[in-house]
Order: structure tokens, then C-alpha cells, then sequence
């Protein structure tokens, strides 16, 4: 997780990370976002990105293209999700366990 | 700086964990039975919490701890607050704890938890809304530990 951590705490690395939310983007179109930025420095935050599962990287031809991945940012979701299924069927169970004991 | 990447950032825009956790559950007892198991600290201490201070009315205090199951002794503590108490249809309460490893501050999250009549039994629906940006961006790792101490808990209840 500190890997994800390290990747966004770069402003450019947030903005290429909105920017192939909902769309999929070669680097070069993600470059020419950052007009103040070197291709090599979008590269080495592709990269970043990449490493720590924030972007789905896939190669077309000699093109390489980026898009978010969603569930690199999800552990605390996935996280709470596990908690209430695990709490919620202990719920079922004492209170239809507490039903059957007033049945007469 | 003021690049509008810096204000999204400021703003938590990337890191919000989205949509609200929702879960639904079927449960073969009257909403009436369900209901109290939010509401009396003896019957919610048998399925989300060790301990439970509970003051169900709006503004009422909501306060749980969740012990960590590693021997310890030690324990999470949920400082929480009833926003709105409708029995048997609706209960809602503020999430949140005081420790900080957790990464979400009392009142920064909302349970919302609603029960419906479902022949015989109660539809339960549950939606956690409002997960503060921090508990993602700095203190995952308290929730990767709180998740291996509770994972446990509820697997045995009394009385089985």
C-alpha cells in the first residue's frame, strides 16, 4: 500500500490518474496533457503508476496504453465490505436464533 | 501553485472511495427482533461489538468497541451518534473512532440501516456513506490490522 501512497502524492501523477479514468489513453495523448512536463517524466510516472496498480497498462502494436484501475484504490471499501458481511450474517444468526427461542 | 490538479487534490477528488458501501441481507425474524439489535447494548454486543453505550434518540450516544482478537486486550473504540431512530424501520448513526490508526475520525461516516418487512422476516439494508478521504490516502494499513483482529470475532457467537 505504500506504493499506492508514493504515486499520489505527486499532483501530476492525481491528474494522470483522472485523466484515463473513463477512458483509455496511449502516453503520448497523457504527454500532451502536461505541457510543462518531458515525455521521459510522464513516462517514469506511467510507471510509478503502473507499479503500484493504479494503472492498467496494455501494448496496441507499438502503442502502450494507459487507463485507471479502479480497484487499486479500494482496499478500504473491500475492507468494509468483508467487515458488514462478516457482522451482518452474525446478526442473522442471533436474530433468528432470538425468533426460534420465542416460538413456542 | 495553482494548478487545477493541486485544488482536485485539496479537495480529495481521486482518492474518495466512491459510491457507499451498500449490503442487503435476508433475515428470517420480525424487523421488530432486528431493530433491537442496534439499539440494546446487550443484544449488539452479541454481534458487532464487545462493549456498547448506547443512547437510541437523535443526538444520542452511539459508542462501541471492537477488541482486537489478537490477545492483547486492547480495542478499537467507535465513538458514535443516533441521528435518527425509527423503530422497527430505521436506525442511523454516526461511524467513526478514536483511534487514529483507524483513519476515520468519529462523526465522519454514516451508518444507514433500514428494515423492511419481507415475507415473514426483514429485507436489511445497510449503506456506510461518508468514508473520509484520510482513511485511504494514510492510514490503510489500521485497517488492514483492524480487519485481521475482526475477522474472527463474529465467526463464534454465544449461545451456538
Amino acid at each position: 500500500m505504500q506504493s499506492v501512497l508514493d504515486a499520489v502524492v505527486e499532483p501530476r501523477r492525481r491528474e494522470i490518474l483522472r485523466l484515463v479514468r473513463t477512458v483509455e489513453l496511449p502516453a503520448g495523448a497523457i504527454a500532451a496533457q502536461f505541457g510543462d512536463v518531458s515525455r521521459p517524466a510522464i513516462s517514469q510516472h506511467l510507471r510509478v503508476l503502473r507499479d503500484a496498480g493504479l494503472l492498467v497498462e496494455r501494448r496496441d502494436g507499438t502503442r502502450r496504453l494507459y487507463r485507471t484501475r479502479p480497484e487499486g484504490l479500494g482496499e478500504l471499501r473491500s475492507f468494509l465490505e468483508e467487515f458488514w458481511d462478516t457482522r451482518l450474517e452474525a446478526l442473522r444468526q442471533e436474530a433468528e436464533q432470538e425468533t426460534e427461542e420465542q416460538r413456542p | 501553485m495553482s494548478n487545477p490538479s493541486d485544488r482536485n487534490a485539496a479537495a480529495g477528488s481521486l482518492v474518495d472511495v466512491g459510491e457507499p458501501i451498500v449490503r442487503e441481507i435476508h433475515i428470517r425474524a420480525t424487523p421488530e427482533t432486528v431493530f433491537e439489535f442496534f439499539t440494546d447494548p446487550a443484544k449488539l454486543t452479541r454481534w458487532l461489538a464487545t462493549e456498547a453505550t448506547l443512547d437510541p434518540r437523535p443526538g444520542g450516544v452511539c459508542h462501541q468497541d471492537h477488541a482486537w482478537e489478537d490477545g492483547s486486550g486492547g480495542s478499537y473504540h467507535m465513538r458514535g451518534e443516533f441521528l435518527e431512530v425509527s423503530p422497527p424501520e430505521r436506525v442511523v448513526f454516526t461511524w467513526g473512532f478514536t483511534d487514529p490508526d483507524v483513519g476515520v475520525p468519529p462523526g465522519s461516516s454514516v451508518v444507514d440501516v433500514t428494515l423492511t418487512p419481507d415475507g415473514g422476516g426483514t429485507r436489511l439494508r445497510l449503506e456506510h456513506r461518508d468514508l473520509p478521504v484520510a482513511a485511504i490516502e494514510s492510514h490503510s494499513g489500521g485497517w488492514t490490522g483492524m480487519l485481521e483482529r475482526l475477522a474472527t470475532a463474529v465467526v463464534t457467537t454465544p449461545g451456538e
